[in-house]
């Protein structure tokens, strides 16, 4: 008797210790992610007479939405970027210095440190560095280096806009991917290494046969954790391009940013913001079912 | 074991060479923008490129405080950052413990929510969150315009109020850090075994009592995780801070830095790199803390 009132006392008290973070998440996560589902079906916007008055508009944000071909040139931009930084870019130099720093030796660290900067810099400063890193001119640090080379100046934001947020976004996640590699690569046990060695298989070998395949659950974690970062960044490309020259780098958080508060049409920002939701969460339930995540 | 022949001992010197160049260029790779930052921030002519100083001085960082605004800016993001990260390490905590030890129904569904809340991109909440918060605005203003005098109200928003006020950023940034927050703290305290809180059921203790004296002592290393994962993101963040902050007296770091480069025609860089340097720091610091605990949050509850 005393037991059963006990355990219903510390069952209430553990729901009241959970409540203050539910309401915190349902009030500013979960709600309005449904509500941007109702915002997509009206007209609203923040400025002009649907601004005061907002109407019911039904799927016609979604159908002009999918006939927008600056949308559907944002998700060609987002997929290169993804493509190009998460899934090759950081993905090789990480899987490469993860490798080549598997051995300590006495400046190890200090790579170590190095390569981590980049991921701990605010969003705004990296795109400041690199602002000056890309300029124009032949003074440009940039191309000071390529003048080494032969290679005359450039002015590499306006030429090749799309391939300079994937080498920046690259520069900021080498850290991530050879910090999860890492891992990976030493729980892999030292036995399998001497057994391969003893029978004569080549580094080539050991690599393609032992470290590959026994690291692929970690490349898998590591491929799903870095495509929805990707995907949801803003503040680094933003501040390196704003999207332009001409919605070159417009990835689809920069078109939902430009749609909604530069044009302020928020009717329509948020059916692609319920496009995102959509795709994002897609990838969110693979990570669950493909990796078992358990709770 | 036989001897190396010398042909492999001139490959392997080979391979080890060819390694230590790789590495050496994705060092320069990562540095040279950090070089040119912070060379800028104390060169008396600095430029937008990477050059040898002719002299030396301090007077960019002494003019962050001096002629511009920069003390308003630092202490917008501490107070900012700060209460956001504080919210997050109580409720995460708090919330951390009770997903753990909870048998309740609720448990599973909330695990899960919490999982896809974290793959749901910013950007794609803006929208919806600045309505609803624009709306959660107008009684506050209006209680606002009730209570104060009328020459404090507009001051009075910047404080309380949820658009373009320390409130509604402080709230906005805790609820998107809180996620990974009760994540980290929940499998914290499955490491941590019940018999120490049942020992204080034991002789008494209450509720308050065991979270005080036995439950905050134990999370310790949890609640320093999750507190300095919650601070290096909200800190960088950029986006938050574009949106919900426009009245010059609440900008912060990041909206500071990122108005001063955009006004083209009159950059300074040495303020602008000196700023730089200032706001990364903090950043670079709790990152140096928080690395070790880097891989168990993202591999964490990841059977694979």
């Amino acid at each position: 008797m005393a037991i059963a009132a006990y355990q219903k006392r510390a069952k209430r008290q553990l729901l009241l210790l959970l409540a203050p973070s539910a309401v915190l998440l349902g009030a500013l996560v979960i709600y309005p992610a449904f509500y941007s589902i109702y915002l997509s079906l009206t007209n609203e916007a923040l400025s002009g007479p649907a601004a005061l008055n907002p109407r019911f508009v039904g799927t016609r944000n979604y159908v002009r939405l999918f006939t927008d071909g600056d949308f559907w040139n944002s998700l060609v931009v987002t997929f290169w970027f993804v493509l190009g930084s998460a899934i090759i870019g950081q993905f090789i130099l990480g899987l490469v210095a993860a490798i080549l720093l598997r051995r300590p030796f006495r400046l190890r660290p200090v790579i170590n440190a190095i390569i981590l900067m980049p991921n701990a810099v605010p969003e705004v400063v990296a795109g400041f560095m690199w602002v000056s890193m890309l300029a124009g001119g032949e003074h440009a640090t940039l191309n000071k280096i390529v003048a080494w080379f032969g290679i005359p100046p450039q002015n590499w934001l306006a030429t090749f806009p799309l391939t300079m947020i994937i080498i920046v976004n690259t520069w900021r996640g080498i850290a991530f991917a050879m910090i999860l590699l890492t891992s990976g690569i030493s729980s892999i046990s030292h036995e399998l290494y001497e057994a391969a060695r003893m029978d004569g298989a080549t580094v080539r070998q050991i690599f393609l046969r032992i470290t590959l395949p026994l690291l692929m659950p970690t490349i898998f974690l590591y491929m799903l954790v870095s495509t929805v970062t990707t995907i949801s960044l803003f503040g680094l490309v933003y501040a390196l391009t704003r999207g332009g020259p001409g919605g070159a780098t417009e990835i689809i958080g920069i078109y939902i940013f430009n749609q909604s508060f530069t044009a302020f049409q928020l009717g329509f920002g948020s059916a692609v913001a319920v496009v995102m939701l959509a795709i994002s969460l897609v990838i969110g339930i693979a990570y669950v079912r493909l990796l078992r995540v358990q709770v | 074991m036989s001897g190396v022949s010398p042909g492999e001992r001139a490959r392997a010197r080979a391979a080890e060479a060819a390694a230590g160049f790789i590495l050496v260029l994705i060092c320069l790779y990562c540095a040279i923008p950090f070089v040119w930052v912070f060379v800028a921030s104390v060169d008396a002519e600095p430029s937008q490129f990477l050059k040898m100083p002719r002299s030396w001085s301090p007077h960019h960082y002494t003019s962050i405080f001096g002629q511009h605004d920069g003390i308003r800016w630092i202490a917008n993001s501490a107070i900012v950052v700060g209460s956001a990260t504080l919210i997050v390490i109580v409720l995460g905590g708090l919330g951390g413990y009770s997903l753990s030890r909870s048998r309740g129904w609720w448990r599973r569904p909330f695990l899960y929510t919490i999982i896809l809340i974290r793959v749901v991109p910013p950007t794609a909440l803006i929208v919806p969150l600045y309505k609803v918060l624009l709306t959660a605005n107008q009684p506050v203003e209006f209680i606002v315009r009730a209570i104060m005098p009328s020459g404090l109200v507009r001051s009075s928003m910047h404080i309380v109020g949820f658009v373009n006020g320390y409130l509604g950023i402080i709230l906005v940034l805790a609820a998107t850090q809180l996620p990974l927050a009760l994540w980290i703290m929940k499998t914290y305290f499955d490491t941590i075994p019940r018999d120490y809180e049942e020992a204080a059921l034991m002789d008494g203790a209450t509720l308050l009592q065991r979270i005080r004296k036995v439950l905050i002592p134990l999370a310790l290393p949890g609640l320093a995780a999750a507190g300095l994962f919650a601070f290096i993101i909200a800190w960088g963040d950029f986006l938050m801070p574009l949106i919900f902050l426009s009245s010059n007296e609440l900008q912060t770091l990041p909206l500071g830095l990122f108005r001063a480069y955009m006004r083209v025609n009159q950059m300074d860089f040495g303020f602008m790199a000196a700023l730089a340097v200032i706001y990364t720091l903090p950043a670079v610091i709790a990152f140096g803390f928080a690395r070790r605990f880097l891989v168990q949050t993202f591999s964490g509850g990841v059977k694979g």
